[in-house]
């Protein structure tokens, strides 16, 4: 019983350690400039690139939009934040509090994880008022929001993992990976498109069935079912969490 | 209970040997001083015992806690101040303390209680709500330690406390220091300043490639050398004072110029005072003053980590 009692006690200590990390990312970060750039304005630019000049409905569109724009602004935090505090030293801080480093991975991307469902509800309303679309499933667009957002913001924190104090060698490397995914998880090219080896890529990248759940709560036609997608989505985040510990404690030695 | 217990402590990164199996023990209430060169595995034991990195062999306990088992529960107990300043510049120090505090889990009365009393004993009170980023070093070196002790630690870390700081600073510091060890706070402080373990120490270590040279009072590891003596002579400054010839009087082993005096090594302080003053008469030069010295605890580190050999001769 006491052992229980103590379990409870240091998972609340836990996660509140972890709020108080992420508190302190969105009072520092939220407002710099790169961190904007990286996480608002590059998704625009990327879905106006797709959108400007194709004869395509709004609502085929803003799906996708909301998609990559979480794609972007939930990885944009820790990506700066973390090789930025790595610099100053005030890493070290989060690494010798009595808090784990589960705990540590967690508050960083739980602020990623708010920015990210903040600002993807700007192309939500923007389609919602400007365009009126409909969203006759909201629960599942709201569960695609939610487990979108937080498993590229700990993809973000598991990239932020490598030892560097400059987050443009993070950034890069996480490019690398971003931008590829767009191309090939359905947002603005159906799977069925892709060739075949970007199906393969497809099949294992979290923005498909992300962008598969926020398809579905704006009702159109998806590509699996919504549990498949939802399961798809926590596996993804178990496996980035899981990475990242691994690699914080390794290159920590 | 010992506060902090090593145990052969043992630390590899790949084929280079940083700690070859140190042990010591640091007793609840001590003032314990780590001295070494740069390299030597300062840092290293520091985040051992701190649970930032593992040990590759032996263990190290915190209050009877193992660091690497029951790395969290041994966390609770310490606070660590680590050599560089490391606040968050984009917050107020009153942010950074409340932050520091929310990590160590203390709660909302008694951390704001806490942040009060520590921006007025650090003399940060008036500063408060101002975005440290504005602060002078020695500002964010007293901000840094305020937020090492926001969850009343027993044991505190601290890692070069008054590195490169001004007058005031050292001060307030060394005051705090003194004052947390009457309390019965654990104080393990690594530091350059010889002089600064010397008289704020209970006992030091001298820690010198991986291994621990020596550990003692610093009394007892003056009287370890006491062949180290020297006599210390002011000219006046009107005329040229040769410090070869002063090297050249017998029993002299070796001149180390401090400032405006010049201090004499030798085993034989007597004929060395008769040298000078010989020297002086020949030279037409005026003594100022000449004192006797013992050997000090940077003589000591000197012989001990072999920096003499090394050409050095001067501070570490």
């Amino acid at each position: 019983m006491r052992n229980v009692s103590e379990f409870c006690s240091g998972v609340c200590t836990g996660f509140s350690a972890a709020w108080a990390i992420a508190r302190k990312d969105i009072l520092i970060y939220y407002a710099k400039p790169n961190i904007i750039v990286s996480g608002m304005l590059f998704p625009l630019f990327m879905f106006l690139a797709f959108a400007v000049g194709r004869p395509a409905d709004p609502a085929t569109m803003v799906p996708g939009l909301i998609a990559i724009t979480i794609l972007f602004s939930s990885s944009s935090i820790e990506p700066v934040s973390i090789p930025l505090e790595r610099r100053t030293k005030t890493f070290e801080r989060l690494l010798s509090a009595p808090v784990s480093l589960h705990m540590v991975v967690l508050g960083e991307s739980m602020s990623g994880f708010l920015y990210s469902c903040c600002v993807a509800l700007v192309p939500l309303a923007a389609g919602m008022v400007l365009f009126r679309i409909p969203v006759p499933d909201f629960p599942v667009l709201a569960a695609g929001i939610i487990l979108l957002s937080f498993c590229f913001a700990t993809m973000g924190t598991l990239f932020a993992a490598y030892p560097t104090e400059s987050p443009g060698d993070i950034m890069s490397m996480l490019n690398l990976v971003r931008l590829p995914l767009i191309f090939v998880s359905g947002v603005f090219v159906p799977i069925g498109q892709v060739p075949f080896p970007g199906q393969v890529i497809a099949y294992l990248s979290p923005l498909t069935y992300g962008n598969d759940l926020v398809q579905a709560g704006f009702g159109r036609a998806t590509q699996f079912h919504t549990g498949i997608d939802i399961a798809a989505l926590c596996i993804a985040i178990g496996i980035f969490q899981s990475l990242a510990n691994r690699l914080y404690r390794a290159f920590n030695e | 209970m010992h506060a902090i217990e090593a145990i052969s402590l043992e630390k590899r990164f790949g084929t280079i040997q940083a700690l070859a199996g140190i042990s010591f023990s640091v007793e609840e209430g001590e003032t314990f001083g780590f001295l070494g060169p740069n390299g030597a595995g300062k840092t290293t034991t520091i985040r051992i015992l701190t649970g930032m990195t593992e040990p590759t062999g032996g263990s190290g306990r915190i209050f009877g806690r193992d660091v690497v088992r029951e790395k969290i529960p041994a966390r609770r107990e310490i606070g660590i101040v680590h050599e560089t300043s490391n606040i968050y510049t984009d917050l107020s120090a009153w942010e950074n303390l409340i932050f520091t505090a929310r990590l160590y889990n203390v709660g909302k009365r008694e951390r704001e209680s806490r942040a009060h009393d520590l921006l007025s004993v650090f003399g940060l009170a008036g500063r408060k709500d101002d975005k440290t980023k504005g602060f002078s070093k020695g500002m964010k070196r007293r901000l840094t330690i305020a937020m090492g002790l926001i969850n009343n630690p027993r044991l505190l870390f601290l890692d070069e406390p008054t590195s490169g700081l001004d007058v005031q600073s050292n001060l307030i510091i060394r005051d705090v220091i003194r004052r947390l060890t009457g309390e019965g706070v654990t104080i393990f402080l690594t530091t350059h300043n010889i002089e600064e373990a010397n008289i704020l120490c209970d006992r030091v270590a001298i820690i010198n490639r991986g291994r621990i040279a020596a550990i003692d009072t610093p009394e007892r590891l003056k009287k370890t050398i006491q062949s180290v003596q020297s006599i210390e002579v002011a000219f006046d400054p009107s005329a040229a004072v040769r410090a070869d010839e002063l090297a050249e009087i017998d029993q002299v082993t070796a001149i180390r110029k401090m400032g405006d005096k010049y201090r004499l090594i030798t085993g034989d302080p007597p004929a060395v005072i008769g040298g000078v003053m010989d020297y002086a008469g020949r030279s037409g030069l005026r003594i100022i003053s000449i004192n006797t010295l013992g050997p000090s605890l940077e003589d000591v580190f000197i012989r001990l980590t072999g920096l003499d050999e090394k050409g050095g001769g001067g501070t570490p």
